[in-house]
């Protein structure tokens, strides 16, 4: 368990820093069950801040989400550094970004969290069908002890984590300004199997699948926007002269739009699964980044957001590497 | 009773199949996980066990991607005249709340304009609902003086009332429907217990949304910095428009190629910059705030004072939905207490 104490602590310290703009971190949400990105200006509000396995949103997305209107004449831009709450997986995000030179990271002021894991707010949802008035959950070893609506009960980790917690390699962020309570070692190890069985079927089963899941998306790019790397000045699809994928919606163009995304993301997907949540109709879409991952690690040896020092993968570029693909 | 009457359970496949005689009917049908509303060509196919389907029923009417017409570019280019689609559909089991968005929205498409694709599916449409028997957490439709078992807004209403349902109807089309022989009149006893089920169901939803002079209150804090504190959070996707039942922008587009093309209606969203992009490069609503504000201002005070309407229905998709917690009850009951 995160010491909320420690954390509200160290929000205090951190906004009140002349170089700060402001913190954001988690505060409990308005429905109990999903907790809510919140922003500290002044100490107070540090008050709010929890943290808890309903904490599953990754905050890297806000540092590059902030408006940023025209100035005035003779109006200098606002410099000053942005605080951010981030679990493990959630840093790697920043460290790709600045590797990428999105952020430098001056620009940011990191209160790492140590995780042993969030909830999937799906699976809670299906465990609970129908109604959750209220929530509380703690984290105990490897269990949950979740209480609804005043019944507590214990359920195994595995069954309420995301995939990504399951296979967690990084719990502690990779950089951090202040860590809230020890280090915690990564001894789990991604898992492809879903991927591997994925790969087996013929290029006919695959579009089949992928047809029926991209039939139902509505095009509201909730996966971008929740998506830390997906911070293009102007998004590809928004782009209207020329006019990369039409604005219909329909299984073609939904097709151009999920497959440019997966694409757009390879060797940059740290895998925080934050398109995959935020998506309204459940469309698989960790299962394209992961293929592209696994596609990366094993031809490259290459993994995303672990060495703010290292160069992007696609600006790599050396002698022996494979190409067996190029036709 | 006039105008109750009673269908047995064991009796829908067979009412549910007289409707696909006369209708192409839409009903919720799972899509992987996600409930949708979705023609069917055999009952077996519905899932009735939904709290409500993922996208509102308006996709229906109002469609995502409506094309205007066709044409083909160049000099001696041809239009190609729209078809209005005119067939006969019914929407079985749609809940209380997507069918008063419906009543909503159609002054929409009705007033200044008479929208000939939306009002043509409109007027063919019938309405067969279901009341809500176990609302979500996040329903509050109780907020606007309706009930999760309103007849008020559909051709005939189904509750369930354990074996059987009790049947409510309105106007004509919903007479015709009820002529079938699977109706029977209802006893006392069945509305009793109907009764009974709306009390249930109403006690259920535990969350309340104070609109009480909330178009008012809205005037007085336009350039409040709460704004600026609710908009914070927000990602900027379109969620929340896409998933309302009473959102109604749209965007219309020409697609082309070299040979053919054709003029696109296409859902469009507030929340998003583009939305207000003018093509000189300035941008109106150049921040979150702007849109979040404009998002709530036209629900709570542009469509009450031009309408006579709150443009929201309160069956919870939005908050339901966003992937940052922006609570559309809990926004406008802090409005209301805003100091202006």
């Amino acid at each position: 368990m995160v010491d909320e104490n420690l954390l509200q602590d160290a929000v205090k310290k951190t906004v009140a820093r002349k170089d700060v703009k402001y913190v954001v971190g988690y505060d409990k949400g308005t429905t109990g069950f999903q907790a809510a990105p919140t922003f500290a200006f002044e100490e107070k509000d540090a008050d709010k801040f929890i943290f808890s396995p309903i904490c599953v949103n990754n905050l890297a997305v806000y540092p590059i989400l902030e408006d940023k209107p025209p100035l005035r004449r003779g109006e200098e831009p606002d410099s000053r550094k942005i605080g951010i709450v981030l679990k493990g997986c959630d840093s790697r995000a920043i460290v790709q970004i600045i590797q990428e030179k999105g952020l430098k990271r001056e620009d940011v002021v990191i209160i790492g969290i140590p995780c042993t894991g969030v909830v999937d707010p799906k699976k809670l949802k299906n465990r609970f069908p129908g109604q959750i008035k209220s929530l509380e959950i703690k984290d105990e070893n490897d269990n949950f002890i979740v209480t609804v609506d005043g019944k507590t009960q214990n359920i195994s980790k595995d069954e309420l984590m995301p995939d990504k917690c399951k296979e967690c390699e990084y719990p502690t962020p990779i950089i951090y300004d202040i860590l809230i309570g020890k280090e915690i070692k990564g001894l789990k190890k991604p898992n492809y199997k879903e991927i591997e069985e994925l790969e087996k079927k013929s290029l006919d089963e695959k579009w089949k699948i992928w047809e029926k899941e991209f039939d139902r998306c509505i095009r509201c790019y909730a996966c971008r926007n929740a998506c830390p790397m997906c911070y293009c000045k102007e998004c590809m699809v928004d782009i209207l002269d020329p006019q990369w994928v039409r604005r219909s919606v329909n299984l073609s163009e939904n097709t151009a739009w999920n497959m440019l995304r997966a694409f757009h993301l390879a060797g940059r997907c740290i895998g925080c699964g934050e398109c995959e949540r935020a998506c309204p109709m459940d469309i698989p879409l960790m299962k394209l980044n992961k293929k592209i991952t696994k596609d990366i690690q094993e031809m490259y040896d290459y993994k995303a957001g672990i060495d703010a020092e290292a160069k992007p993968l696609l600006a790599m570029f050396k002698p022996d590497d494979p190409e067996e693909f190029i036709l | 009773m006039m105008n109750s009457y009673i269908l047995l359970k064991e009796d829908l496949p067979k009412f549910i199949k007289e409707l696909i005689d006369k209708y192409k009917v839409f009903a919720p049908v799972d899509d992987n996980d996600v409930t949708l509303f979705k023609e069917i060509k055999n009952p077996k196919e519905m899932n009735l066990k939904y709290n409500n389907s993922k996208l509102p029923p308006k996709s229906l009417l109002f469609c995502q991607t409506e094309t205007l017409f066709k044409f083909t570019p160049g000099t001696k280019g041809k239009i190609q005249s729209p078809g209005i689609d005119n067939g006969k559909k019914a929407v079985f089991g749609i809940r209380p709340c997507d069918a008063k968005s419906f009543s909503i929205i159609d002054p929409v498409f009705k007033e200044d304009f008479e929208d000939p694709f939306y009002l043509s599916k409109r007027e063919n449409l019938l309405l067969v609902g279901l009341s809500c028997t176990n609302p979500y957490s996040n329903c509050f439709c109780t907020s606007f003086k309706d009930s999760p078992a309103s007849s008020k807004y559909v051709d005939i209403l189904l509750t369930d009332i354990g074996n059987k349902y009790f049947v409510e109807v309105n106007g004509d089309k919903g007479k015709q429907i009820v002529k079938s022989k699977l109706f029977k009149p209802a006893a006392k006893t069945d509305e009793d217990k109907k009764n009974e089920v709306e009390k249930k169901a109403k006690d259920q939803i535990i969350r309340y949304q104070k609109t009480d002079g909330i178009a008012e209150k809205l005037d007085k804090i336009f350039e409040n910095h709460f704004w600026k504190e609710v908009a914070d959070k927000c990602l900027r996707c379109g969620a929340c428009t896409y998933l309302c039942p009473t959102c109604h922008c749209f965007d219309i587009q020409d697609e082309a190629t070299m040979t053919d093309g054709a003029r696109v209606r296409i859902w469009d969203t507030c929340m998003i910059p583009e939305y207000t992009l003018q093509a000189s490069g300035y941008n109106p609503r150049p921040e979150r705030m702007n849109r979040m504000r404009n998002r709530v201002y036209h629900k709570y005070n542009y469509y009450p004072k031009n309408l006579g309407v709150i443009a929201c229905v309160g069956c919870g998709r939005c908050i339901d939905n966003c992937p940052v917690n922006i609570d559309i009850i809990d926004v406008v009951n802090r409005a209301g207490e805003v100091k202006p």
